[in-house]
């Protein structure tokens, strides 16, 4: 199999590397880059533990033929921290929360709820629990978790109405 | 099973128009495969059922990509993904069946990666848009090196996994017809958890007028070898009065026109059971949306 020059810039820093096609984005963050915050679950699309940003949006990386993401700007779970080493509100959150039991769904688990954080800075906690939906914690500690992500909606600031702009059904 | 590694080998294009695509396609002989968001066909190749010799990726066609209301049609780029169609229904609720699909589809991540175009030419009969789009009466467009041509869905799906599609075609858009006014639509589906994949699903589409079902048109999912279109409700139902007890028959008439199996999600005779409930559910919801007289 032909490899060819797939250019990933992970974590703010750009890398060049020569790859296979059937090389997925999984396994080029953990054995290439050495990035071993995204976990392997189930490799099938079922679990959502190797969750990572690809240009912002949350995408499972064991699903991700890395040729597919040339030139995508990707973040994992060891990007969120400052240069400083301080970690993201959301990564305190959690540890203030408790929520963070056997530790092998976390790094999905924040990068799922930062993908949502981004986009609304103050989710509701039905919001929380349908983003979260498809990224499973074998310890069950989900409740922690929606209270984890909901301090820190509730941290961002002051709590802006949700008006939604639903015209009527039809 | 290792499902960390795809331990098949392929060449890997990402063309950026259809002319190039249909070139690689013609090129690269009868094991070459069109791939789109990936979250099915890279699943069924870490689990050897599929071992295409070459992927061609369609989601740097600027074409497949379209999303707009054109010439009183909805028109949905084939990789368009669905968390750009869920952001399109919160603004435009003209499909609101569409829109109930989407939301339950899956996970957030695969509503990130999935397109609706790789939604229909997966063709499992358990597909979430299908119903929906069937009771819109949607359209697909092909394309392949011998010309285009615009299919109705229901003409569509001919198997499980089987459709009107050739291996060298490229499916390029849904086209949703503009719904009259006075039509409601809904979907629902029966699942182990939200993001799971249908036991059964159900979408309706109905013009009232008061308490007059003028037309309608009911479609399900996970109950026969394609997503199908149900044949004798809606001649029943048509230019009635709403009862609950005519819903109930309705219902009836449905649970015996399905053909479901028993596999691992259900079986033949739960679905049987709750298909005519989950009928009346659906219509109620869609009645209810159409407006009118409560």
């Amino acid at each position: 199999m032909k490899k060819t020059e797939v250019c990933l810039t992970v974590n703010g820093v750009t890398h060049h590397l020569g790859l296979s096609p059937n090389a997925l984005l999984l396994n080029v963050l953990r054995d290439e880059l050495g990035l071993t915050g995204a976990k392997y679950g189930c490799g099938t699309g079922q679990c959502g533990l190797c969750t990572v940003l690809v240009n912002g949006r949350a995408v499972l990386s064991c699903l991700t033929l890395a040729v597919a993401v040339d030139g995508a700007d990707i973040v994992t779970v060891e990007g969120l921290s400052r240069p400083d080493g301080s970690l993201d509100p959301i990564q305190e959150a959690f540890l203030d929360h408790g929520a963070i039991q056997c530790g092998y769904c976390t790094p999905a688990m924040v990068i799922t709820a930062k993908d949502l954080l981004n986009r609304n800075a103050h989710p509701t906690e039905p919001e929380i629990r349908e983003q979260i939906e498809g990224t499973l914690c074998r310890c069950t500690g989900y409740l922690s978790i929606v209270r984890a992500i909901k301090s820190c909606g509730d941290r961002a600031g002051a709590p802006a109405p949700r008006p939604s702009p639903m015209k009527k059904s039809r | 099973m290792n499902t960390r590694i795809l331990k098949a080998e392929f060449d890997y294009f990402a063309p950026a128009s259809i002319g190039e695509a249909l070139a690689l396609i013609a090129q690269n002989g009868p094991t070459a495969r069109f791939i789109a968001g990936g979250t099915d066909l890279l699943v069924q190749m870490k689990l050897e059922t599929v071992a295409p010799g070459c992927l061609i990726s369609l989601m740097k066609i600027s074409e497949l990509s379209v999303l707009k209301r054109e010439k009183g049609f909805l028109r949905i780029g084939a990789a368009v993904t669905w968390d750009r169609i869920l952001a399109f229904g919160s603004e435009d609720r003209s499909y609101p069946a569409l829109d109930d699909a989407v939301r339950c589809l899956g996970k957030v991540q695969v509503r990130r990666m999935g397109t609706i175009g790789g939604n229909l030419c997966t063709a499992s009969p358990a597909a979430d848009s299908a119903p929906a789009l069937l009771v819109y009466d949607s359209r697909v467009r092909l394309v392949s090196a011998r010309g285009r041509r615009t299919l109705l869905l229901d003409k569509y799906f001919l198997g499980v996994q089987q459709t009107a599609r050739a291996a060298d075609e490229i499916m390029t858009e849904i086209r949703i017809p503009a719904p009259r006014p006075d039509v409601g639509g809904a979907f629902q589906k029966l699942a182990r958890v939200g993001a799971d994949i249908s036991k059964i699903s159900c979408a309706v589409a109905v013009e009232r007028k008061g308490r007059v079902c003028v037309s309608c048109r009911v479609a399900m999912g996970a109950v026969a070898p394609v997503p199908l279109m149900i044949r004798g409700v809606p001649e029943f139902l048509q230019e009635k009065t709403v009862t609950a007890s005519l819903l109930v028959t309705a219902g009836r008439m449905i649970s015996d026109e399905i053909r479901p199996i028993t596999d691992v999600r259900s079986t033949a005779e739960y679905r049987k059971q709750v298909a005519g409930v989950l009928f009346r559910d659906v219509f109620q919801k869609a009645w209810t949306r159409a407006g009118g007289e409560p």
